[in-house]
């Protein structure tokens, strides 16, 4: 059967395609190449006036795994109550509470309805990581993935004191990649959240851990170097120590250099931007870390934008968020240490335009969006829920799209905050193709998928359809159509029809010897087997919804 | 999600308590050394047909007679819960079906915990943390032993540990009735420190460490019987310490506002993290209540409530895992769907027995203390259908 979209206007950037006529045609969930004179269209849509792009992907995105739950199980005042039965009959409208942490089922309703088709949890514990695909399975509609934390663990950093070979951490991470069913490795305040178990309180870049003698600087060398070498498209994914600090932006700039030039991806840049000027010693460091991106071709970021209001930040790193602790607005807060692999730190926030600090964070995140030049090495996010729900991406979009509008609610900022920022100065506004790299074909380039984020022949065809409008928050709030995999999954802004996505992985080639010493380890240190640790396909297809998808290119 | 069924396993894991043993010898279930996992894995396949009102029917009659009851009910509410993940999620979905609330059969105990976590937080630990880096164990009103036999046996007095001598940690009892210390006791002798107290006076004894660490002076020499300048000495080993893990179990709290004794330690352990290392360690668990309570809080962005079943018209009772537990007391017509050994003193409504995760079917539980994952195994030849085979059929008729 082939159903076949004509007229649309295309931004599809994987292929330079920018706002052309074009025809799309689909198969088996596929897009095709323009069928035969001699076969048949069944289906046939007229889109002229709409603009196509390939379904968003959000590359960030705390969507499952303990820590959302927990901030779920703590914040029962945000919540409220929606029917599961029925997700049909599911319409994003003024009655769902955008909040921060809607039940899973809500979450993949709220993506479909903006036009994403696929989200990555960014921190996945490997001890954590059945819970994670246990919740991401219950997410309905788009195509789920996970990146596995380590350089916390005891098992890496034992491996890194005792000066294993750059094999035996190679072998480790593939494994790892393995047995969790992800799809990139995270580190998180490389060495920190260990360390704050030894009782330390920040670790600088080239501060050594007090047990195991090593930096944070060697732990982004060696694990950044393990991902190459093994042949995961995707980039070590770095939560940068000192998050949050004003002054952090120096260690930043110095994480770049800790790779020796193999690509690595910081997260959530915003938090680690701070400069340490003016009365109130912080202000925004934006100028010199988006010149530094732009001078140095092995990094990519995302953004982490704040935007006001109620939420909660989730977040691995225990240290910092134990430090943040007395920031917690309602005042409650979870803390944990986690099974000798990382941590956790669970603390609300409510971000205000009339607080210095927030109005900074806010100008800051733009200004970095602003400032990168190429939209192929900057991704939109807001670090769900840690500066913003993602239900809140419309809005950031036309910030970016809309200098007037970016003014006015410049504005309404803090007057210091104004005072000391620049971002009015600033007069670029992103343009449609612009938003299709960032969301879709930069994501999906970056993460390594090369049947997402574009729609040319063998895409998987998830495809958006906007009605184009001045309003851009509008006009991505609400797509008119999107397909999943070549199924009418939304009308209008409605779920017309419920589908529950597949897993991204990669599954890269290692030494099988690993688990010798592993297993040695688990039976010793650990308190379950190690045949329990690994999570297999047949396991995350056994709810009957799911299924793999292994990315890994054949070795050679 | 469950692994694939292996029933020639000889290694599996165990469901009796929270704490998920999964070194457990099927094969040989007598060489265990938990009288709790001994029990479970011995119990008899009963060959037990579904009932109404105590008369043996097919399952389809049985199934259809819950599910008009269920349509007929005006406040029907789904309890008991004893199940695994899968099993969870099924009733789930039939209880979304008929707009019913779910309540755990250990509800009173989890709320007394998640009271404290909606109003305060915590800082808490896992097994492993404390397996490898705890040098000082209070366990408060509890010996915990009574919930998780093996505790001591695994996570204490191991052979080996990353950061710490397993053999020279300090173990501390405060307070509690009744309580089992021989296991506090280390392999080479050394004893625990007992500080015995009521368990009523608990909220004393709490308040009393909580105002100490924060490093108040309390104008008494002796609390509950407790000689202050003995609970000095806890609370220095406890500053001392460096990795302290601060242990209670909910279910031993049976006393009012039990919630402000746990906020009592969780706040001590907030105050000692200011200088020192510390953590929090809610232990017990059964019947797959931290399951229930992740699983429900994941698919309805809340956590599942205390609810007083008298004020509902129907109960679906479901629980597969504790025969021996009894029905609820209620006037109102009871579903029961579990164990196949499960015994009426009066005869439910309707009675379906079903499959017991890690028996008769595969599945998946959370240990209590959250995080880990484990999956369930199928260990015996069984035709007991799931719960969720039970409650798919019975969504077809409620629609």
């Amino acid at each position: 059967m082939i159903t076949l979209l004509k007229n649309a206007k295309v931004y599809d950037p994987a292929h330079g395609v920018d706002g052309v006529k074009k025809d799309i045609y689909i198969r088996n969930g596929h897009i095709i190449a323009k069928p035969s004179k001699t076969e048949k269209i069944h289906e046939a849509m007229d889109l002229s006036g709409k603009v196509v792009m390939a379904g968003a992907i959000d590359m960030h995105s705390h969507i499952g795994g303990g820590k959302v739950n927990i901030a779920r199980m703590m914040l029962p005042e945000y919540q409220e109550t929606l029917k599961y039965a029925d997700p049909e009959a599911h319409v994003c409208g003024p009655q769902c509470a955008h909040n921060a942490t809607p039940s899973t089922i809500v979450t993949g309703m709220h993506y479909i309805e903006m036009g994403y088709t696929a989200a990555f949890e960014p921190a996945v514990l490997g001890i954590n990581a059945r819970q994670a695909h246990l919740e991401m399975g219950d997410t309905p509609m788009i195509d789920k993935g996970g990146y596995a934390m380590l350089g916390n663990d005891d098992y890496f950093l034992r491996l890194l004191a005792n000066k294993a070979d750059q094999k035996a951490i190679n072998d480790y991470v593939a494994w790892t990649l393995n047995a969790t069913q992800t799809i990139g490795i995270k580190v998180v305040n490389p060495g920190g959240i260990n360390a704050f178990k030894f009782n330390q309180r920040r670790l600088d870049l080239d501060e050594n851990n007090k047990h195991y003698a090593v930096s944070p600087r060697q732990i982004l060398k060696s694990l950044s170097r393990a991902v190459h070498d093994i042949g995961v498209a995707k980039p070590l994914h770095v939560h940068c120590n000192n998050l949050g600090v004003a002054g952090n932006f120096q260690t930043t700039l110095d994480t770049m250099g800790a790779s020796d030039g193999i690509p690595m991806h910081l997260t959530h840049i915003q938090f680690h931007s701070y400069g340490a000027e003016g009365d109130k010693k912080f202000s925004s460091a934006a100028a010199e870390i988006a010149e530094a991106i732009n001078n140095n071709k092995h990094i990519t970021a995302d953004v982490g934008q704040i935007l006001f209001g109620q939420t909660v930040t989730a977040s691995g790193d225990n240290m910092m968020q134990h430090l943040n602790a007395g920031f917690a607005n309602p005042k409650k807060s979870v803390i944990m240490d986690i099974e000798c692999d990382a941590g956790c730190g669970v603390v609300p926030f409510k971000y205000r335009d009339e607080n210095y600090v927030n109005a900074m964070q806010w100008a800051i995140g733009l200004e970095i969006f602003l400032s990168v030049e190429d939209p192929w090495r900057v991704f939109l996010t807001t670090d769900h829920p840690n500066g913003a729900p993602f239900t809140s991406y419309p809005h950031l979009i036309r910030l970016l799209m809309d200098k007037s509008f970016r003014d006015e609610a410049f504005d309404k900022l803090n007057l210091d905050a104004q005072a000391m920022s620049n971002l009015k100065a600033i007069e670029r506004e992103y343009s449609l193709y612009e938003i299709a790299t960032m969301t879709r074909a930069g994501a999906a380039k970056l993460i390594g998928m090369d049947n997402q984020g574009h729609l040319g022949e063998g895409a998987a065809a998830n495809i958006t359809v906007y009605t184009e409008q001045s309003d851009k928050e509008a006009m991505f709030g609400k797509p008119d159509y999107v397909f999943k995999d070549g199924e009418l999954v939304v009308k209008h802004g409605e779920v017309v029809k419920v589908v529950w996505g597949k897993t991204h992985t990669a599954k890269p080639a290692y030494d099988k010897s690993v688990e010798k010493n592993l297993k040695e380890y688990f039976e010793k240190y650990h308190t379950i087997q190690l045949d329990n640790y690994k999570i297999s396909d047949d396991e995350m297809a056994a709810d009957g919804r799911n299924s793999v998808i292994n990315h890994t290119k054949a070795a050679g | 999600m469950q692994k694939s069924n292996n029933i020639n396993t000889t290694t599996a894991t165990c469901p009796a308590c929270g704490m998920l043993c999964d070194d457990i010898n099927v094969s040989d279930p007598s060489a265990n050394t938990c009288a709790k996992s001994i029990s479970f894995f011995s119990q008899p396949i009963t060959e037990s047909s579904p009932t109404i009102a105590g008369k043996p029917v097919s399952l389809d009659e049985a199934v259809a007679k819950a599910a008009s009851i269920l349509k007929d009910a005006q406040h029907p509410i789904f309890a008991g819960l004893s199940t695994d993940l899968s099993g969870f999620r099924a009733a789930f979905n039939s209880a979304q079906q008929v707009n019913a609330p779910m309540m755990h059969i250990n509800a009173e105990s989890t709320w007394r915990n998640t009271k404290v976590l909606q109003s305060k937080g915590w800082q808490t630990t896992t097994l492993m943390e404390v397996k490898n880096r705890a040098d000082v164990i209070l366990c408060i009103g509890t010996d915990v032993v009574s919930h998780n036999p093996r505790f001591f046996e695994r996570n204490v007095w191991n052979k080996e540990a990353l950061f710490t001598n397993p053999q020279t940690r300090n173990i501390i009892y405060l307070g509690g009735e009744g309580l089992d210390t021989s296991h506090g006791v280390s392999p080479n002798g050394k004893q625990p420190t007992v500080l015995p107290c009521a368990t009523k006076a608990l909220p004393e004894i709490t308040a009393a460490l909580r105002a100490l660490i924060q490093g108040k002076t309390l104008n008494t020499d002796s609390i509950t019987g407790i000689a202050v300048k003995d609970l000095e000495t806890v609370v220095t080993q406890l500053k001392e310490a460096s990795y302290a893990v601060l242990i209670w179990v909910a279910k031993d709290f049976s006393f009012a506002h039990a919630e402000l004794t746990i906020e009592n330690i969780t706040e001590s352990v907030v105050t000692l993290n200011k200088e020192s290392r510390a953590m929090a360690l809610a232990l017990g668990g059964s019947d797959g209540d931290t399951t229930v309570n992740y699983a429900h809080t994941w698919l309805s962005a809340l956590a599942p409530e205390e609810h007083d079943l008298k004020q509902y018209d129907t109960v679906v009772w479901i629980n597969s895992f504790s025969p021996e537990k009894p029905l609820p007391t209620t006037d109102a017509p009871i579903i029961a769907i579990g164990n196949s050994q499960t015994q009426f003193v009066t005869p439910p409504a309707v009675f379906i027995p079903v499959a017991t995760p890690a028996l008769d079917c595969a599945g998946t539980l959370f240990r209590v203390d959250s995080s880990i994952v484990l999956p369930l195994k199928q260990t015996r030849e069984s035709a007991l259908p799931t719960l969720s085979t039970v409650m798919n059929k019975m969504d077809a008729l409620l629609t």
